[in-house]
């Protein structure tokens, strides 16, 4: 069990170390993600400025600039663009190598997530963060208390989870079908405007808000910016964190099935 | 002409190939519809908060986002071969096309032409048309005149932005997601009205980079409203002018790279 937990750290840090070589390319990618970053907020400003109340969904003026720089800080946390790594090693049929190595196939490709996702935590969601402060007149709202960061924390470790079943589902897909990348850019478009990317979820209609909240997607996105930004607190944040872990154990659970599916169709041809 | 027949011939082949993947084919192109169909949706949700943003009501910004989006998805669609330029400086490809006796732009044109890309350009002609219908505008010949001269326009804005951005590459190819923010973020940038952002942002839409003429100015004209920043008037109809210049600089930084150009060695 030490052991095994001993090799996924590993294989985490590898993963984070693998990042470290593409310096100029994240560079560029900040400079992107701040100058889009801008634009949002741009549009939020207009946006109160042009409203009689002043917030909307449950949100200030302040929250709301804040909420579009922690969602462009997250967008490759999580991958919102898109991820194929697994499915190239299906097409290339590389995969097999992995399917026979003594550890878990997802539990691997996890771990890899985890150190991938650190490292754009550190060195793009921090840096634009940070970004947004220095741009935005008053600065962000940051989480004011020790509870608050923690649960974000939590609620971000959730979001990379959920986010890594959903792609791994995707990807894994590419064992029966070689349409896989159609399907991401259609289900991606989903993950987007459900996930409360382009505009919050609070911002929809009352009555359809509940459902959106209880789905997976808000779970990759909405949560953890809400608790970034203090639109939820307390209870209510406890109780979206269970959300939230709820669907990551259910959607990893189904990609190790799909895995054991998935292997019982795999032919190894010469070698 | 002859070029024309060729460029068909090349691209032809190209497209078939795609077509081999019908599914792929249909999915992707919906994904990309899909997108900015999303994208559309949230930018109406806004205005279920508030009648205007910045004095523009969702129909007039519907029109900007038509025009800006139309235009962008019809040059990403021909430029398709030029937005990943940098694997073909890195891989060392573009040798290939400069021992070949043809031009060596219209060869990497020649190479690629991204059918799915075609769903964003059926998004941004819907929502056209849906934002004509809603504003029941006054037209005049010079008006219709405005629209068709601000899509091609619009397009040939783009496309230099796309050729500068194959450019850069001859220089460096990492760092090419920065050039993102002239393509992708100029697009996005001009979706929205000019007034709602910062002075000096304005000032590059205008002035350096003329993004302002995609959708911008021209959408003043046809809604008959002045520049709310006070530009003169004249200035509303000016986008043949910013596109022939931002093409002419693009036609230069073009022949200047492929001089400058010396393979990657590897």
């Amino acid at each position: 069990m030490l052991g095994s937990l001993l090799l996924y750290a590993a294989v985490t840090r590898v993963a984070f170390r693998r990042q470290l070589a593409y310096r100029t390319a994240n560079l560029a990618g900040l400079v992107t993600n701040a100058f889009f970053g801008l634009l949002r907020a741009s549009l939020f400003i207009a946006l109160f400025q042009a409203s009689p109340q002043s917030t909307i969904g449950g949100y200030d003026l302040q929250a709301a600039a804040t909420y579009t720089w922690v969602t462009q800080a997250m967008i490759m946390i999580v991958c919102l663009w898109g991820w194929w790594d697994i499915e190239t090693t299906i097409r290339s049929g590389d995969v097999v190598t992995d399917l026979a190595r003594p550890f878990s196939f997802l539990g691997y490709w996890l771990a890899r997530d985890y150190g991938r996702a650190a490292y754009f935590a550190l060195f793009r969601g921090v840096p634009g963060l940070i970004f947004g402060q220095l741009t935005f007149a008053g600065g962000l709202r940051w989480p004011s208390t020790p509870i608050d960061a923690t649960m974000l924390l939590v609620s971000i470790v959730l979001a990379i989870a959920i986010s890594f079943a959903w792609r791994f589902l995707l990807n894994v897909s590419a064992f029966w079908t070689t349409d896989a990348r159609g399907l991401g850019a259609i289900t991606g478009a989903l993950v987007m405007f459900l996930g409360g990317f382009v505009v919050p979820l609070r911002f929809f209609p009352e009555w359809i808000q509940p459902l959106l909240l209880s789905l997976p997607f808000a779970g990759i996105i909405q949560v953890p910016s809400d608790i970034f930004v203090g639109r939820l607190t307390g209870a209510a944040a406890l109780a979206a964190l269970a959300t939230q872990a709820m669907w990551a154990v259910c959607l990893l659970a189904l990609g190790q099935v799909t895995v054991v599916f998935a292997v019982r169709r795999v032919s190894v041809q010469g070698g | 002409m002859e070029l024309f027949t060729l460029y068909w011939k090349l691209v032809g082949a190209q497209v078939r190939g795609q077509l081999q993947y019908r599914v792929s084919f249909v999915l992707t192109c919906l994904g990309s519809a899909l997108l900015n169909f999303v994208e559309f949706a949230a930018l109406a949700l806004l205005f279920t908060r508030v009648p205007r943003i910045a004095g523009w009501s969702l129909w007039e910004v519907a029109l900007l986002y038509a025009l800006a989006e139309t235009s962008f998805a019809a040059a990403e669609f021909v430029a398709s071969a030029l937005d990943d330029f940098q694997i073909r400086i890195g891989e060392g490809t573009f040798d290939r096309v400069l021992t070949r006796p043809l031009g060596a732009f219209f060869q990497v044109l020649a190479e690629d032409l991204a059918l799915r890309r075609l769903g964003r350009v059926a998004q941004g002609v819907f929502v056209l048309a849906m934002a004509l219908v809603h504003l029941s505008l006054v037209w005049t010949p010079q008006k219709l005149a405005m629209l068709a001269i601000a899509l091609v326009s619009g397009v040939a804005i783009f496309f230099s932005i796309f050729v500068l951005a194959a450019v850069f590459c001859f220089w460096t190819v990492e760092g090419k997601e920065a050039t993102h923010i002239f393509s992708y973020g100029g697009v996005t940038l001009v979706e929205y009205p000019l007034d709602i952002y910062s002075d000096w942002v304005r000032r590059f839409a205008t002035f350096v980079l003329p993004l302002g003429f995609v959708s911008y100015y021209p959408t003043l004209f046809l809604l008959d409203r002045p520049d709310p920043l006070g530009l003169p008037d004249w200035m509303r109809v000016l986008s043949p002018l910013a596109a022939l210049a931002l093409a002419g600089v693009a036609w230069y930084g073009w022949r200047i790279g492929v001089r400058h150009y010396q393979s990657t060695g590897s």
